[in-house]
């Protein structure tokens, strides 16, 4: 066995102890972290330049949709 | 087995071939500088180039191998279109595309010279020139063997008519084209699997029976599986398989998107979180040329923005209409092997459709094909004429010289491929595996100098151009000491228990970039304020920079 593949074993054994539903929540984790990332971008970076902007127009909305679908998904599958 | 295809269904395919050539001449007549036809213009709505981007990510041979790889692993391979795109797609559009954007910049390579270095932007230009160039020819080929095997298309043919086509409307309007072609690509894309999934389940009888279908079919594979192994290899499954194997409900993981450590499939989920999510898709959506190439011609910062915003959304659906196929001809013909399973999707095709819907789903996997190969073709030479001509041979060229080279390349390019695809026909297959797994050689190193250039600027040229380098070498470097041959030359083990373990070179290759860097940069001297005004944090518009 050489250095590499010593890493790499120690790596799969370390990651055959996080249980599965662990490894779920770190998924849905990272989709509700980025959740609330959209949610505090600033208003000027997500609506168009120079005119007040519809609703519609917020790509927050948009992109916080998006992830709500991908939360949906993760859940249950 | 082959889709049987009528006179109706002909008309359906040469109608649609006939439309795309029809927006794309259209659209060609319209341009009239190399700034057209490089960057449209700087005039594309976000609608067109959102749809673009999903139509240019999935690929022919995407449509029926997903298809197959889901009747063999199941859902998990929808993790390539969902936590493999939405996040990385959501974090571009909002931080890195409106930087490049703001840069006006035609290509990534020239973004890296202006941050870093003139020979970064060579090194990694050449690096993405010749995979683009590589990927040509596989594309091609590896869609006229879909094509033999679903509609028994002579594929020397179908690889110089598909060239052909693709290379006419390309030489005439360039990404323009490219785009608004896209657009009905992936309409009819879209129609054409969606039709496939509605009429399936229908077939089924509904959501509900159809999973419990699944269930049963995968057990029964189990079953037969399991009956057919020798006793000794009985012993050798691991704890998971065995513990699977002896649960007392018929649920199969067929369903699951989170897969074990140790999963047989593609995506198991380390490799899919760390590689796919947080490595390989950044690199990807931020990083391939062909991809971000639309977004920088779009025609406001906010419709950059948006573009990424609403491919996001797109892709949501994506998985639905290209991987649950492959599980519906799981349950309608469960006596395909492993082997097999790339016929699953034609064969559900030829049994549910009737004449004239079979041209649409043709249509639909051309359109695919197309979407990708015109993309590849345009950014290919936007890298040539841009990073190579523009750059070391005329930096003074007009508009209308630039314009004309550029067509020019596109016909080389077309050339290319087509030669490429033939030669590929008759290398060994281990070759032809390499050409296949180059993007993972160079999309993490990438992703790498982009985020420590944009994101930090402290981080000097010579750090990002040792970790470019760098990258490369550890992923090709893990690849080889994963190849059998390699193995037993060194008499050791292959590196990685997977068989797909392209995920894994990336997450390497990624993290030896940024090491590289910082620690380079660290010792060494901090660029200039000119270079360091391209990071996000000093980034001053060109009018403020101005002495």
């Amino acid at each position: 066995m050489t250095f590499l593949h010593w890493i790499g074993e120690t790596i799969r054994e370390q990651l055959l102890h996080v249980p599965m539903w662990v490894a779920r929540w770190l998924f849905i984790g990272l989709l509700l972290v980025l959740m609330g990332w959209v949610v505090q971008l600033p208003v000027a970076a997500v609506t168009p330049p120079g005119r007040r902007s519809q609703w519609y127009e917020d790509l927050r909305i948009w992109a916080w949709l998006a992830l709500m679908f991908q939360i949906v998904i993760y859940s249950v599958f | 087995m082959s889709i049987h295809l009528g006179p109706v269904d002909y008309l359906v395919i040469v109608s649609y071939l006939c439309a795309t050539m029809v927006i794309g001449l259209w659209v060609g007549s319209y341009v009239r500088s190399g700034s057209d036809f490089f960057l449209a213009g700087r005039s594309l709505p976000w609608w067109a180039i959102g749809m673009s981007l999903v139509a240019t990510d999935i690929g022919g041979t995407d449509l029926v191998g997903v298809g197959g790889d889901t009747y063999r692993y199941g859902l998990v391979m929808g993790n390539f279109e969902w936590i493999g795109c939405v996040p990385a797609m959501l974090v571009a559009g909002f931080v890195f595309i409106p930087h490049l954007w703001r840069c006006q910049v035609t290509t990534i390579p020239e973004y890296l010279e202006r941050r870093f270095s003139s020979s970064l932007r060579t090194v990694v230009a050449a690096c993405w020139l010749l995979l683009m160039a590589c990927n040509l020819g596989v594309m091609l080929l590896a869609s006229a063997k879909f094509m033999h095997t679903l509609a028994q298309w002579d594929m020397s043919v179908s690889i110089v008519v598909t060239a052909l086509l693709v290379g006419i409307y390309t030489w005439s309007g360039g990404l323009r084209a490219v785009v608004f072609t896209d657009v009905l690509q992936g309409v009819v894309m879209i129609a054409g699997c969606l039709m496939v999934l509605i009429l399936g389940i229908y077939e089924m009888g509904g959501f509900e029976p159809f999973v419990d279908k699944v269930h049963d079919a995968v057990h029964a594979r189990r079953q037969r599986e399991k009956e057919a192994r020798p006793l000794e290899e009985l012993a050798e499954i691991g704890d998971i398989e065995r513990s699977r194997e002896r649960r007392s409900d018929r649920k199969s993981n067929h369903f699951s998107l989170v897969q074990p450590v140790d999963s047989p499939s593609p995506g198991p989920w380390p490799a899919i979180l760390f590689g796919l999510a947080l490595v390989v898709s950044p690199g990807y959506w931020i990083g391939n040329q062909s991809i971000v190439q639309r977004s920088l011609g779009a025609k406001s910062e906010y419709e950059a923005k948006a573009s990424y915003v609403y491919g996001a959304l797109l892709k949501t659906l994506i998985p639905f209409m290209v991987a649950i196929p492959g599980l519906i001809a799981l349950v309608k013909f469960p006596e395909l092997g492993h082997g097999e399973a790339d016929r699953a999707l034609p064969m559900l095709v030829g049994y549910l459709l009737g004449e004239g819907w079979r041209g649409l789903f043709v249509a639909a996997f051309l359109a695919a094909l197309m979407s990708s190969v015109d993309s590849y073709l345009n950014s290919a030479t936007t890298i040539y004429v841009n990073d190579f001509y523009r750059k070391f041979y005329r930096p003074h060229a007009d508009e209308g010289l630039l314009l004309a080279i550029g067509r020019w390349t596109t016909i080389g390019f077309v050339l290319w491929a087509v030669y490429f695809a033939f030669q590929l026909m008759v290398i060994p297959a281990g070759l032809y595996t390499i050409f296949q797994t180059m993007m993972s050689f160079i999309v993490g190193p990438t992703l790498g100098v982009i985020l420590l250039g944009m994101l930090s600027s402290r981080n000097n040229a010579e750090g990002a151009l040792i970790g470019f380098i760098g990258g490369v070498l550890t992923s090709i470097g893990l690849f080889l000491l994963n190849q059998d041959f390699v193995a037993d030359w060194l008499n050791i083990e292959p590196l990685f228990r997977i068989g797909q373990a392209y995920l894994y070179y990336s997450i390497w290759a990624f993290i030896s970039t940024i090491l590289l860097a910082w620690l380079f940069s660290y010792f060494g001297k901090p660029d200039a304020p000119e270079k360091r005004r391209y990071s996000i944090s000093e980034w001053k518009p060109f009018e403020e920079a101005a002495p």
